[in-house]
């Protein structure tokens, strides 16, 4: 487990340096950059322009200035500054005086880290995905157990709509729901520091991964259910509240496993239309703003800790399968 | 047993409760008059409720990037940096420059110097004095080339600041000093000696001279660039200091109480404020960006204000709620169909061509048909203003004379009278409306177009880009678009930001589409240099009218500032300038009342 572990972890160098390389490319070949914005108002000047690009680096040649990103360059003033492998991401090139690090990892003074920017995408996405699990895993069983009955179709009723409506939409509904008709949420949070803010978000967030949960969970165990061990365990004289979580979740749960854990990093990264929606101070819409506003910096960070936001969740995903299913072995 | 010792536990917890939530009794000791008694009394202490401020919840959309006087170029940006500073001069109700900081203002003869006295004792918020060197800091610090502000060219006209700007501060040869010494910013005592520090009360003088003629800097000086924000905290916070409200202390009408970046920001009302009134209310911004979740919010009275859709516009106006509440009034910007003159163009087969608006009988015939009173109804859903002219209302230099119309029949005949006879020459070009792709900007080129097919029956294909491409592209005079939908929103409120700044050929912007007009270009100069207020004015006017009848794009429309504003906020005293939010400009007139 151990060297299969080490492997896999030296296995995201690469994997997130040919991610670094494939996102410089499409970022800088895509037109336009940080000063054009607004056409209706005053642009920066020529002479401004030409500092600010000195300052960032953006005169000196494409390949000098991703391996400044990587791994350091000397900045206008002589002094080398070490890049990606010391934990620097760079400067942002709207919020300026701010790094990348700086913007997702610091929390305000005096808070704890889990409110920061990453910190508050990480426990939403966690959030999420909490629900998915603790909704979607039970309904999935008993929609497969009470298969073709009321609760069945009245569970993959409440999953397809999860699956196939939008969430921004699904969020409007919820909102005039509980916060406009039953007054039982504030619409705008007050603060995020209360339980009761991070409800809707939740919700809307891991509704669809709560019907795709539900739907999976189900699916595996209508085919568990028609094994033959499950029938020889019965006609053993096995109680059902014994066979269903001892033989027949353990089993069905691999395939929902296997969705769970990049559904953990798209619930964190997917996050961008809720937190438009609720002004959340996450991640994800400083990620989807970056793009527009040709943030390279931020750009290039964030597309790096989804990358191994992904890359751990498969792992994570691996490492659960060993302990669910005794036959994988990691080693070999 | 252990149940027992429960219940007494319980008991026990609840009795010390019950103790802490008795009403404190103090034991007095009161001498009868007259007499020798002593009288023991308990004396309840009642609690007094704390009162609290109103407060005003304004939904401004997007946080800022960066708040940082110097730096900073955003509307949600300047949203914040106006509440807590104040430049030298400010602008009222009529967008009239008038004292902020400085009581008054003096030009030499020929307005090539201009020299500010500040009010007596004005103190920043946290009660520290504010002088004139504070102003020269902040001067200084826009122009210095280390700062790389985005509006630092704003103050070119500055003696030396151009060339200051231009300076490498990594060269060997660099030396600050010597360009502070020669820039044309200066504070003093009243007499002209040097100024001894911040903490200097006498400092009261800020001189600026300037490489030519500018008899319209001191309302250049009302803008954010100009804000005092203390060098000792901007040293102290880091490059990140703004983010922070410890370090954001001002001279402006509220004090920033609480940052919680991309939540929240709170003010409180600044006692020290030297400005025409002191607001009542507290004021928080919230960052809600979802327009269809900010109505919801509103309507649920979580928000006090916050800008309307045009979405939401339908069932804004059949509510008469909602339509009592619903505020609309001028803007500040103008957008117009803009043509590019100077880059060269591509037809289907790959073969260039010049810009066929070179011929001012295509131009006329593109403006004519352009109808402009449709587009504000039938695409803005009247959340927009016809205007057929360049200054927009409520802005110094706004004039109502026009040669411009929407004039269909005039229209096909200037195209028939134009080197390309009509239409079908026209179309082997194959003309392109570019935009940046969005859904609102897809519905209206989509109703342009099929207008100019309507009325000219001219084809014209839509190539939408991506947002920041599309400005990029009409930054470079070679990728300028043959035909797109741009504007200008004032940066101050005077006719020489519209006129000179925009379309005088030796700017970008004029630069950029590829207009001149020597005509027009002298009219300007000599309106930047006249110190005559009224001469100015009517050289600018002049000069309005020159570029109307040249037509260098299709005019076009004026923005509207409409936003949702609840019944209890009263006293709202609108400016065009207002984009932020109503009655942003001079927040004092405002009450919010119990609700």
């Amino acid at each position: 487990m151990t060297t299969y572990l080490i492997r896999r972890l030296l296995w995201l160098i690469p994997v997130l340096l040919t991610v670094s390389l494939v996102t410089f490319i499409i970022m800088r070949n895509a037109p336009g950059g940080p000063w054009d914005t607004d056409p209706d108002r005053r642009q920066v000047d020529a002479t401004t322009l030409k500092m600010l690009e000195t300052y960032y680096g953006l005169d000196k040649p494409m390949w000098r200035q991703f391996m400044a990103y990587v791994i350091g360059d000397v900045n206008p003033k002589g002094a080398f500054v070490c890049g990606l492998v010391c934990g620097n991401m760079g400067p942002s090139y709207r919020q300026r005086g701010r790094t990348v690090q700086d913007i997702l990892f610091s929390a305000p003074a005096d808070q704890p880290f889990w409110d920061s920017r990453f910190g508050y995408s990480m426990r939403l996405g966690l959030s999420a995905l909490i629900f998915a699990v603790v909704v979607g895993i039970p309904i999935g069983i008993l929609s497969a157990l009470k298969q073709n009955t009321f609760w069945d179709y009245a569970g993959m009723f409440v999953t397809t709509i999860g699956v196939s409506m939008p969430n921004f939409v699904m969020g409007i509904f919820l909102i005039i729901i509980f916060a406009v008709w039953l007054h039982w949420v504030n619409i705008i949070a007050s603060t995020w520091t209360t339980p009761n803010a991070w409800i809707l978000p939740a919700l809307i967030l891991g509704f669809g991964t709560t019907a795709t949960t539900a739907r999976q969970t189900r699916s595996a165990m209508l085919e568990v259910m028609r094994q033959d061990y499950i029938r020889t365990a019965r006609a053993k004289g096995l109680a059902e509240r014994v066979i269903i979580p001892r033989h027949m979740l353990k089993n069905a749960l691999i395939p929902v496993v296997t969705i769970l854990g990049p559904a953990l990093a798209i619930l964190v990264t997917g996050s961008f239309i809720i937190e438009t929606m609720f002004g959340f101070p996450g991640m994800g819409r400083a990620y989807v703003m970056s793009i527009s506003q040709r943030d390279y910096s931020m750009i290039m960070g964030t597309t790096l800790i989804y990358a191994l936001l992904v890359a751990l969740a498969n792992l994570s995903v691996d490492i659960i399968y060993s302990f669910i299913d005794p036959r994988i072995r990691l080693d070999k | 047993m252990r149940k027992f010792f429960v219940i007494l536990g319980l008991l026990a917890v609840a009795s010390m409760v019950l103790a802490a939530c008795q009403p404190q009794t103090v034991v007095q000791t009161v001498v009868v008059a007259g007499t020798p008694q002593v009288v023991t009394v308990e004396v309840v202490a009642t609690p007094v409720p704390e009162v609290q401020a109103p407060t005003l919840r304004v939904n401004l959309g997007t946080y800022p990037d960066v708040i940082d006087p110097q730096k900073s170029s955003f509307v949600n940006e300047i949203a914040t940096l106006k509440q807590i500073y104040q430049g030298l001069t400010t602008f009222n109700e009529k967008l009239e420059t008038v004292p902020g900081s400085a009581a008054k203002w003096e030009y030499n003869a020929d307005a090539t110097q201009l020299t500010f006295t500040l009010k007596p004792d004005l103190k920043y918020s946290d009660g520290s004095p504010l002088n004139a060197a504070r102003f020269e800091y902040a001067l200084r610090r826009n122009i210095d080339p280390s700062t790389a502000g985005e509006y630092a060219s704003i103050t070119d006209e500055i003696m030396n600041a151009p060339e200051w700007r231009a300076a490498d501060p990594n060269a060997a040869d660099y030396n600050r000093d010597e360009w502070l010494a020669k820039l044309g910013v200066k504070a003093s005592h009243a007499d002209g000696t040097a100024c001894t520090g911040y903490d200097d009360a006498a400092c009261d003088t800020l001189t600026l001279n300037f490489s030519k003629p500018a008899p319209y800097f001191h309302t250049i000086m009302g803008i954010w660039v100009a804000y005092p924000a203390k060098q000792e905290n901007i040293e102290a916070g880091g490059p990140n200091w703004w983010n922070s409200s410890l370090y954001q202390v001002g001279n402006g009408p509220f004090i920033m109480d609480v940052v919680e970046p991309f939540v929240r920001q709170h003010f409180v009302p600044n006692p020290n404020f030297g400005g025409a009134g002191i607001p009542s209310y507290d004021l928080e911004y919230r960052y809600i960006v979802d327009t269809a979740v900010a109505f919801e919010a509103f309507k649920n009275g979580e928000l006090d204000m916050t800008p309307s859709a045009g979405e939401d516009f339908a069932t804004i106006q059949a509510d008469p709620t909602l339509s009592a509440e619903h505020m609309v009034y001028p803007g500040a910007c103008t957008i117009l169909i803009k043509f590019g003159l100077a880059a060269k163009y591509t037809d289907p087969s790959g073969k260039p061509y010049d810009s066929p608006f070179l011929d001012k009988k295509v131009r006329e015939a593109f403006a004519l048909a352009f109808d402009a009173e449709g587009w504000a109804h039938d695409v803005d859903s009247d959340l927009s203003v016809a205007t057929w002219t360049w200054i927009p209302p409520g802005y110094p230099g706004y004039d109502t004379a026009t040669p411009l119309k929407f004039d269909p029949e005039a229209a096909k005949a200037a195209l028939a009278a134009s080197s390309f006879g009509g239409p079908d020459k026209l179309n082997a070009l194959g003309l392109k409306l570019t935009y940046g792709d969005s859904p609102r900007n897809k519905q209206r080129s989509e109703w342009l177009v099929q207008k100019y097919k309507d009325y000219l029956g001219v084809d014209i294909a839509l190539d939408p880009v991506d947002a920041t491409t599309f400005t990029a592209l009409t930054k470079d005079p070679a990728t300028f678009p043959l035909l797109a939908r741009q504007g200008w929103c004032a940066d101050y409120p005077d006719p020489q930001n519209w006129l000179s700044v925009y379309w005088r050929s030796d700017t970008t912007f004029a630069q950029r589409e590829g207009y001149k007009n020597e005509q027009f270009d002298a009219l300007t100069k000599e309106a930047d240099t006249t110190t005559d207020s009224a001469k100015r004015l009517d050289l600018y006017k002049q000069a309005q009218q020159v570029l109307l009848a040249d037509i260098p794009s299709a005019f076009g429309y004026n923005t509207l500032n409409h936003f949702l504003v609840q019944p209890w906020v009263k006293g709202i005293s609108t400016t065009p300038q207002d984009s932020d939010w109503a009655g942003a400009m001079v927040p004092w007139t405002i009450t919010v009342e119990a609700h």
